[in-house]
């Protein structure tokens, strides 16, 4: 079902001095479609081609030898165990790369400690899967080999590690970085309202403290890197899988000290990212740094065991929560502190500081509260960098404040539908500027949790829970409200907490005979950019989608942008497209009026038809009309190409939701099973519903995997516990019951189109809807979630069958 | 994440694998693979040489005999899983099989195979300890058979010597009427066991004539709960309470001492073994006819 | 460790074509059918066997290429997922995967539909339950499987309509 609530309204500044008239695109027959994936037969038919299927003559394999420890200074590496050596193997140490700057974190803010990354550990290594030397062969698996015998030939001096926060605040702890005198990289605390006095009219103060689990993106196709320079034309290639092609040719070309416009990377077909593949890897520069020294391709697989090792992680924080409440279960006041476990290096071109500071400043989602303080801090620890994943810190934020909401109602004996309700945004309350400066554009709070309530028949749920209860069976319901930042250009990641500045532009052509490139600078890896781009175009320009290609990944075809990552691309993306069409359109439509003699006004175009408004029967086909305006200098115009190029750097934008979760849990084992999830999404004007409700089941299957399965575990020792696919576990498909998704539509008012970005929502809101529905499942036990997964062993630690593990 | 060099032996006798498996240094017999491979790929087992039954002929039969049911050494999980014939004769092994890592794992992965490997959170070794049977094996001196109860030495170990080749397995065919039960907690459907627990109760003349009770994931090998077999074995059925039934449970917790690891701590894996075994017995005492 | 083993000369049937390579033993036939003989639909995900995107039907039964070695699959009949559509035509179960947007990033997708394969070779009309125990092997982290399930179960009734004899609905 979907519903239109508020119409867009005139835009305030931040929609970028736009005048309403100038957000409108159209939308006459694609946009809204459920149109099927113009994309899918390459990759039903195995004939799409990712980075580890690409081959190049001459090519090389690389394979990194790693550290095995946690902490530890490379004393030496003793490359001459390799027989071979420089005519079958090559290796390539820290020292060799040692001109190459180090990496480093790119978030624009005060007092944040940087940590310069070497791309491959030069003195010293920070977790296990550091990079400690790369061994090129000409097969993979001789690459194996000799990476085997070099590993077992690397001597360290073995340091005392620090496996989580605090440990790195321990006093005497060991550094990871000597230099800056502490593990602590940032802590700094901001002051919104009076909590003071919040809390001194408090009728309650309820706290948490709670640890949000460390996991990740792990998406099907692992990184991968391929590099290939030609020596006499200087031109380096690089194939990887990433979201960003544009800002990795940019960083290449830096690090590297090569002109850019010698450098050119394509994202090849891109199986997964997540966020994971935004920031820029180390490996990212080291191969193509091995391709220009050996004048020949090289290309590195990372497979799924060095994935779980030296992959980006993300998502651990340790969260405290003090909340003022009256009570009616009125949210006055919040004090929090948000600490980020950030592993090894605040990350490349990203920061230890995403998890926190995203947390922070998204935490009030979509209550009122007038006063908040928020601390955030992150520690080194030597662990994997943390780094971006979908939901990045609005997730761990979302979990800890949608429990302690349930946590308050269950102690103040108030509804948790109710209590929502009571705290809850309004809808014509927007435009509402959030106490953390977040300016929440549009959206459906209340409309969206009493749809969800209302489709899982809530009372007819309550009645069987308490039957079932009394016969020892215990089922449960949890509620998740969230709030979705999304449209990540300059605007959004400022309201964020980490500036970064961007924008995203497309180009239109259509081609002599008639037929649409649309060239995007967003970068897609599953999202069917090829479809919704197309539908988009398709409408703007009055053409059929068969008639439209979309292309990206390529720099050398693609404008330059940021590409893929935070929902931004439907807002970004679909802008540009939309605005580009747009002009094309008015190109078209003047050759077409020289050809018919009219006013450019008085035309309209339909399925690739131009005519003549009130004239039927006057009519020029598309095709006609390119051809004339390419070579019919009678009637073309002072530029013939028909091409446009427009960019858009959008306002913030914000969906919103609610996820309902409904799970029994069996009280001997503590096995959790989920028996049906409903979602509510809304992100504005839709493009195309089918991708979007898809997007929706993703998200939430892997926020069930964060809230039932998945952990990256790290002993006292530093060692990671969950190297394989046996111990990291992704949820498969008996552990998801059917999703099911239904909508509701709040235009943006201040984007172009009223699209809002969408794709996080369910990740955000899945782990405390797990984590609620067991809470309500096992409520007379009391039981009081703390941490994430709910394995079945900590869910009989928490109704007090077993102690605390021994073992 | 690609194996190490080895020196491939696809046999066509079962006399020419135990040849190659006393001649190497470190061969190990490769039938589905299913565990091995795996273990290669991370070069966590690097053997000398593989030994190929799959070639040998007559290896794959699956007999559903009178006294037991004979499954040969390359005959597919899968295809015992499926056969009409095993379910109607032993239905806990094949519910136990659907519990066994994925359909693409059975497709390729044998029942021997499992058996040999002793993993102890494994479903096949905890079966094979429950009905009872013997492993028949071939070395450089002859065929010999191993009871179920001598099989399983220790961790990933069998009693099996590095040149003998098991060439199939007979599991014993429970009495007639026989009840049983199959339970597990896995993190996953098809993962490893934290752990589970399989019984069989047979009840002759209103009396339990036989209880068996097998936890896997609770040790090295799956292990046998006497303590546990006893509290029924020659109780009345009618006397076969819900308190004698928590008393059989916590006499396995109280007897296990089990390791934990990421999955499940040792505290988790015997409270839980109880806990299975208590809804395990009464299952198969339900099952139970006589 | 750095030796080198002797070559195989196999034999394998790939879709139908017939490829003669010599290999080295310890060479995965997934490994064989992506390089040597350049069907690279088959994707590597974990190569130890959990994931599923590798599954190939070896002789008609689905099997992760990641675990057999290529010299055992000598004389067999492999089928990849680049044997399936015919003349530009995807199949039932392609065409089910691409009308229930059962596939987003397409990394597992080829597994998924060698599986699908194999499912309903065996269970024609399987319950949603059984889909999901069917499909529990491949894992996919794009699309929660709820469009996978509602693919395979389209397949299946597809497959059903085609049957000759069957009445049309």
């Amino acid at each position: 079902m979907t519903e239109t609530l508020p119409a867009p309204t005139a835009a305030p500044a931040a929609g970028n001095g736009l005048a309403a008239e100038h957000l409108r695109i159209r939308t006459d027959k694609w946009i809204g479609k459920r149109t099927k994936r113009v994309e899918d037969p390459r990759f039903l038919t195995g004939n799409a081609r990712y980075v580890a299927d690409l081959v190049r003559p001459r090519m090389l394999h690389a394979v990194y030898v790693r550290s095995p420890h946690p902490h530890a200074r490379i004393v030496s590496v003793d490359t001459s165990v390799l027989p071979g050596l420089g005519t079958s193997v090559w290796v390539f140490t820290g020292k060799d790369l040692a001109d190459v700057p180090p990496l480093i974190d790119h978030v624009a803010l005060d007092h944040l400690l940087r940590t310069p990354q070497n791309v491959i550990a030069v003195d010293k290594v920070r977790f296990v899967g550091d990079a400690v030397a790369v061994v090129v062969a000409a097969d993979r698996y001789a690459a194996e080999d000799a990476a085997e015998e070099l590993g077992a030939a690397v001597e360290y001096e073995v340091l005392p590690p620090i496996p989580n926060v605090t440990a790195a605040n321990a006093p005497g702890a060991a550094l990871l970085f000597e230099d800056l005198g502490t593990n602590e990289i940032y802590r700094q605390t901001e002051r919104h309202g009076d909590s003071d006095a919040a809390f001194a009219a408090a009728d309650h103060v309820f706290e948490i403290a709670f640890h949000h689990n460390r996991y990740g993106a792990a998406p099907m196709e692992t990184r991968g890197v391929l590099a290939d320079y030609e020596r006499h034309d200087k031109q380096l290639t690089v194939w990887s899988s990433t979201q960003m092609p544009h800002f990795l040719r940019s960083i290449i070309a830096g690090q590297l000290g090569l002109p850019e416009h010698r450098v050119r990377v394509i994202a090849p077909e891109v199986g997964g990212g997540f966020g994971q593949k935004m920031c820029t890897s180390p490996e990212e520069i080291v191969i193509p740094f091995i391709a220009v020294a050996l004048g020949r391709p090289v290309k590195w697989i990372e497979d799924r065991h060095e994935h779980l090792l030296a992959a980006t992680q993300a998502k651990e924080e340790h969260i405290t929560l003090e909340v003022a409440v009256t009570n009616e279960g009125k949210l006055l006041a919040v004090r929090g502190e948000f600490v980020g476990d950030g592993g090894g290096y605040s990350f490349n071109t990203e920061s230890a500081l995403i998890e926190p500071a995203l947390a922070a400043k998204s935490f009030p989602g979509p209550y009122r509260l007038d006063a908040y303080d928020e601390t955030v801090a992150a520690s080194l620890t030597n662990k994997s960098p943390v780094a971006a994943y979908r939901g990045v810190g609005w997730t761990a934020a979302n979990t800890v404040r949608e429990i302690v909401v349930d946590e308050i109602a269950r102690g103040l004996g108030i509804d948790p539908v109710e209590i929502r309700h009571r705290n809850m945004l309004h809808a014509d309350e927007l435009p509402y500027r959030s106490i953390t400066e977040q300016l929440y554009d549009s959206g459906s709070y209340h409309e969206s949790l009493d749809l969800a309530i209302e489709t899982v028949d809530y009372a007819a749920f309550r009645a069987r829970q308490a039957e079932l209860r009394e016969q020892g069976r215990y089922l449960g319901l949890g509620i998740s409200s969230y709030v979705e930042q999304t449209a990540w250009g300059s605007d959004s990641s400022a309201q964020a907490g980490t500036p970064l500045p961007s924008h995203d532009n497309s180009t239109v052509t259509v081609d002599p005979s008639g037929t649409v490139t649309v060239a995007v600078s967003t970068s897609c890896h599953g999202q069917g950019h090829e479809t919704a781009y197309a539908q988009i175009a398709a409408d703007g320009l009055g053409v059929g989608i068969g008639d439209v290609k979309v292309i990206y990944g390529d720099t050398e075809s693609a404008p330059y942008g940021l590409g893929t990552y935070a929902s931004r691309s439907a807002v970004i993306g679909g802008a540009t497209v939309a605005r580009a069409a747009a002009d094309v359109r008015e190109q078209i439509l003047k050759v077409a009026a020289n050809m018919l003699e009219a006013n450019p006004e008085d035309l309209t175009i339909d399925d690739s038809v131009i005519s003549v408004t009130g004239a039927p029967g006057v009519s020029k086909t598309m095709a006609e009309v390119a051809y004339a305006a390419y070579w019919d200098s009678e009637v073309r115009s002072d530029e013939p190409l028909l091409t446009a190029t427009r960019f858009y750097d959008p306002p913030a934008t914000y969906a919103n939701g609610c996820v309902v979760v409904l799970c029994e849990v069996d009280a001997g084992t503590g096995s959790v099973t989920l028996d049906r999830i409903v979602a509510i999404e809304d992100c504005g004007t839709v493009i195309n519903p089918m991708i979007v409700e898809a997007q929706v089941h993703g998200a939430i299957t892997q926020g069930v995997g964060g809230a039932l399965f998945e952990q990256f575990v790290y002993g006292d020792d530093g060692q990671p516990q969950t190297t394989t696919y046996m111990d990291y576990l992704v949820p498969t498909s008996t552990d998801i019951p059917p999703i099911e998704v239904l909508s509701l539509c709040s235009p943006s008012p201040f984007s172009i189109g009223g699209i809002k970005g969408m794709g996080e929502g369910g990740q955000i809101a899945a782990p405390a809807a797990v984590a609620n529905a067991v809470a309500d499942a096992l409520a007379p036990f009391g039981a009081k979630v703390r941490e994430l997964p709910l394995a079945p062993d900590y869910v009989l630690r928490l109704i007090g069958a077993i102690g605390a593990d021994e073992s | 994440m690609k194996p190490a060099t080895f020196t491939y032996h696809s046999c066509r006798t079962v006399e020419e694998a135990v040849g190659h498996l006393g001649a190497a240094a470190d061969a190990k017999v490769i039938c589905g693979g299913q565990s091995l491979v795996p273990m290669m790929n991370l070069r966590l087992a690097n053997p000398t040489d593989l030994v190929d039954l799959n070639r040998i002929p007559g290896l794959d039969a699956v007999e559903v005999g009178p006294a037991g049911i004979t499954v040969g050494a390359t005959a597919r999980q899968h295809a015992v899983e499926i056969s009409p014939d095993v379910t109607a004769a032993v239905p806990m092994l094949a519910a136990a099989l659907g519990h066994v890592g994925h359909p693409q794992i059975r497709n390729r992965g044998t029942v021997v195979g499992s058996l040999c490997h002793a993993d102890p959170a494994a479903e096949m070794p905890a079966v094979f300890a429950t009905l009872g049977g013997s492993v028949t094996a071939q070395g450089p001196g002859g065929t010999r058979t191993i009871g179920a109860a001598d099989f399983f030495d220790s961790y990933l170990t069998t009693s099996l010597a590095a040149d003998e080749v098991a060439t199939s397995v007979t599991f014993d065919r429970p009495e007639p009427g026989a009840g049983w039960s199959f339970e597990e907690v896995t993190r996953r459907h098809g993962d490893f066991a934290i752990v589970g627990v399989v019984t069989l109760v047979a009840v002759t003349g209103g009396s339990v004539a036989q209880a068996r009770v097998t936890v896997f994931g609770g040790g090295g090998t799956p292990q046998r709960m006497a303590d546990a077999e006893q509290l029924l074995v020659g109780t009345a059925r009618a006397d076969v309470d819900e308190e004698l039934l928590r008393s059989a449970g916590a006499a396995v917790s109280s007897a296990l001492t089990p390791t934990g690891d990421i999955h499940g701590s040792a505290a988790y894996r015997r409270h839980v073994a109880g806990v299975l075994v208590t809804r395990g017995l009464r299952t198969a005492l339900d099952r139970a006819r006589g | 460790m750095m030796s080198t083993h002797p070559k195989h000369p196999i034999g394998l049937t790939v879709n139908g074509e017939t490829h003669d390579v010599l290999v080295e033993p310890r060479r995965t036939l997934a490994d064989v059918l992506r390089e040597e003989v350049g069907l690279t639909g088959t994707k590597l995900g974990c190569e130890h066997g959990v994931c599923g995107a590798c599954t190939v039907l070896l002789d008609g039964s689905a099997v992760r290429a990641c675990l057999v070695f290529a010299v055992q699959a000598e004389g067999a009949e492999i089928a990849t997922v680049e044997g399936l559509a015919e003349e530009g035509t995807l199949d039932h179960v392609q065409q089910a995967f691409t009308d229930n947007h059962g596939l987003q990033c397409g990394f597992c997708t080829a597994g998924m539909v060698m599986t699908t394969h194999a499912m309903l070779a065996e269970n024609p009309d399987p319950t949603d339950d059984e889909i999901r125990v069917g499909l529990n092997g491949n894992l996919c982290r794009c699309t929660g499987y709820t469009n996978i399930v509602r693919s395979v179960s389209a397949a299946a009734a597809s497959a059903k309509a085609a049957q000759p004899g069957a009445r049309a609905s």
